[in-house]
């Protein structure tokens, strides 16, 4: 089986969306609209993994099935099920870079996606307002698809996205250093929205809740995945070796998995992480537990764990002859792959 | 307001908005006065919208009557926020306990939610719960439920949950709009202080909004969605509007009134249509909820921009001219530039200097600004009382009693004098 680029799969239909999305957050108001727009401008869009995910899942699940729901009255069947697929993926990036302006107002970041953050480029308070007029306008295209369950998965999103972002704000000890914790958290500000967003193309093609709940998997397992390796990035960067990573995490006291696995060998870590990292000593110390520690093998171990079951997952999809679900398929656990072997 | 202490707010004091009835029964103008200051002071603190309270002439608290000469009306006068003031303490511990359970890193900020969320700001939730009333008509064909009912839920509870999500629409909009910005915490701001309160701001805002998106999903009616999704892109776009108007955009009565409509009236026009869709209503008649409530909207925006310069006398200047001050050219002064052209210069100039605002009250003192943009608050109002009275007709004494409580309201909002 030709391993082909799961990237290049949908890169067509990729730059569709894109298109849509920067006319979608088109704004009357001048400021409201370069705000508004920042993350969507061409070569500041990211890595453009969620979309390919949801694109890919979407022709993944694109097999026959047995009975489909009666439309109700007043339905609008969707224009095209690909077209209502598609929404989704924007409405998904919509949200997505809401969350991170908002974010980079609340972790006072002054870079994002190697360029300036935008309430460094623009002040804080137009940042927050160009969120909510991103999230407003998911909301307005998320009601347009007529379809009340998939609202709620991604009312759910969002508010996992806050909760996860409130949980990172906590300071309580018992709460920082527990890995169940850590992974709730995780799951709230990662993977929920690629989970939810997942399983809102399943339904959107109305398939059975079973189908549904494994795409839900997918994401969920994906997006954990990822989270992990980035964990462990953040420490050691594109090479193997501890401290070449930026560090941003632990610098700004964000306790990952590598850091509460090797607490769990070096119990003294306690004491380091409880003074906080105001003092770049700190910083020393903890890396030099971290490296002593197998916190760094270990996480890459729960990733790959994840990964594979996101890979499982696909694997337990109602079989298809078809061509372009196979190869969607295959793309789907390439990229589990992908996430858990990447180096930046 | 525990993350504000110590941390005033240097820059203008955000216009006052359209909340703050106290329904604790105020004995006499004493008393509604200290309940003024004691909000006030604690916004000011704070940073928060100043609230007013609607001390309105010979209100004698909640359930009291009041008894107006009139003309026309033969009908008892029923104070419209007795009517629903049951309710309204519902909605109010529903949101209250919500918040504190929910997110206690949150519960400190709760506080700020408790006054301006709850006590002081019953306005909106009134005119909702009063409308779900008025449109209560029965309805010949239910409408179609479709897999998945919608109707399940008792429609009372439904239209309640939109009086809840307009509020935490509204409070969101208010804590985003109050984050700062360098500029303004090199003002003199302690730092941390501004920095911790920023945060809490968004977060806050954050959890409202994103509490509003799961219950309005769970309504169950992707249209009602819609219209308060667009709510919130209005307050944004409005907020935005004001905080980057043009010197030509500043002398535009267009501009102006296009901004109010964002920033004051979207909201109540919006929900009140979306009561009305709840209620299975037809579209003329959700059109006539919405139009009721962009006129009330517009009013009481127009009232308050003259109170800003009136205060509570007739003559200019006991106002608080926070508007002026901060460089918000209102409709007042908008039609005195129509009078005296010389003003332009002035408003294009802007009112950073001092002066400028001495000059521009004397304009507008010899204006009709403060009359006509009265003239234009009634006029809305009356629009607004018009919608009531073409409402399908019903003989329900509930109904009457709401639609006249509205009709009622409409008068309250321009004759207020605070």
């Amino acid at each position: 089986m030709e391993r082909l680029d799961p990237f290049s799969l949908v890169a067509d239909e990729l730059s569709l969306i894109a298109n849509r999305l920067r006319s979608m957050v088109v704004a009357d108001v001048s400021n409201l609209a370069s705000a508004a727009e920042y993350f969507f401008k061409i070569g500041a869009e990211g890595k453009r993994f969620r979309p390919t995910v949801l694109l890919l899942m979407a022709t993944a699940l694109n097999v026959h099935i047995p009975e489909l729901p009666p439309a109700g009255v007043g339905d609008t069947l969707p224009t095209d099920l690909r077209t209502s697929q598609q929404r989704i993926a924007e409405i998904t990036e919509m949200i997505h870079v809401a969350s991170l302006l908002h974010d980079d107002v609340l972790d006072d970041a002054d870079k994002r996606r190697g360029i300036g953050s935008l309430n460094a480029v623009m002040g804080n308070k137009l940042a927050v307002l160009a969120g909510d007029f991103l999230l407003s306008r998911a909301c307005v295209s998320l009601a347009s698809l007529k379809n009340t369950e998939v609202v709620t998965l991604i009312a759910t999103v969002v508010e996992n996205l806050v909760t996860g972002e409130t949980m990172q704000l906590t300071t309580a000890s018992k709460q920082r250093f527990s890995m169940d914790y850590y992974m709730q958290k995780t799951y709230n500000k990662t993977a929920s929205l690629l989970s939810n967003s997942c399983k809102s193309i399943a339904i959107l093609a109305g398939h059975t809740a079973e189908v549904a709940m494994l795409a839900f998997e997918y994401g969920k397992n994906l997006g954990l995945a990822f989270q992990l390796i980035d964990d462990v990035l953040d420490f050691t960067g594109t090479s193997a070796s501890l401290g070449k990573g930026s560090l941003s995490d632990i610098r700004h006291g964000i306790i990952t998995a590598p850091i509460l696995f090797a607490m769990e060998e070096f119990p003294e870590l306690h004491a380091v992480l409880d003074q906080g990292f105001k003092n770049p000593a700190n910083v020393d110390i903890a890396l030099g537990f971290l490296g002593k520690s197998s916190g760094i093998q270990r996480t890459k171990e729960l990733a790959m764990k994840h990964a594979n079951l996101a890979a499982q997952v696909i694997e337990s999809l109602p079989e298809s002859d078809d061509a372009d679900v196979i190869r969607s398929r295959q793309a789907l656990i390439d990229l589990t792959q992908r996430v858990i072997t990447r180096n930046k | 307001m525990l993350f504000c202490r110590g941390f005033s707010r240097i820059s203008r004091i955000p216009r006052t908005s359209l909340f703050g009835f106290i329904l604790s029964p105020p004995t006499g103008p004493s008393q509604s006065l200290l309940s003024n200051q004691y909000l006030n002071s604690t916004l000011k603190v704070c940073g928060g919208r100043e609230t007013f309270s609607w001390g309105l002439p010979a209100f004698h608290g909640v359930g009291g009557q009041i008894h107006y000469q009139s003309s026309s009306i033969i009908e008892e006068q029923l104070d419209p926020f007795s009517l629903v003031a049951d309710e309204l303490s519902l909605v109010a511990n529903r949101l209250r306990s919500m918040v504190v359970a929910e997110v206690p890193k949150l519960a400190s900020a709760a506080e700020y939610f408790f006054k301006l969320g709850v006590e002081g700001k019953r306005f909106r939730p009134t005119v909702l719960l009063l409308m779900a009333t008025a449109l209560n008509i029965h309805i010949p064909e239910p409408t179609a439920g479709g897999v998945g009912d919608t109707l399940t839920t008792d429609l009372r509870t439904r239209q309640q949950s939109i009086a809840e999500i307009t509020e935490m629409i509204h409070v969101a909009s208010l804590l985003h709009d109050d984050v700062l910005d360098d500029a303004d915490k090199r003002r003199g701001i302690s730092s941390l202080n501004a920095a911790m309160g920023n945060k809490l701001a968004v977060l806050a805002g954050d959890f409202l909004l994103s509490r509003a998106c799961v219950g309005l999903a769970a309504l169950k009616n992707t249209e009602v969605v819609s219209l308060l999704a667009t709510v919130v892109e209005h307050l944004v776009t409005g907020e935005t509007m004001q905080m980057t108007t043009s010197s030509e955009q500043r002398c535009s009565m267009e501009y102006y009134m296009q901004k109010t409509y964002y920033k004051t009236a979207s909201l109540i026009s919006n929900s009140c249509k979306a009561i009305a869709l709840l209620a299975g209503q037809t579209a003329e008649v959700a059109m006539l909820a919405f139009e009721y409530g962009k006129h009330l909207g517009l009013a009481f925006q127009l009232i308050d921009d003259v109170l800003d310069f009136t205060g509570t006398s007739a003559s200019l200047g006991k106002g608080s001219l926070s508007d002026i001050q901060h460089g918000i050219v209102t409709a007042p002064i908008l039609f005195a530039m129509e009078e005296f052209p010389q003003l332009h210069a002035i408003v294009y100039q802007g009112f950073d200097n001092p002066e400028n605002v001495d000059i521009a009250l004397e304009y507008l003192g010899k204006s009709h600004g403060i009359q006509r943009t009265r003239e234009l608050a009634m006029k809305h109002a009356n629009l607004a009382a018009a919608a009531i009275e073409s409402l399908p007709e019903s003989n329900d004494e509930q109904i009457r009693k709401s639609r006249r409580a509205l009709v009622d309201l409409t008068q309250r909002v321009i004759t207020r004098n605070n």
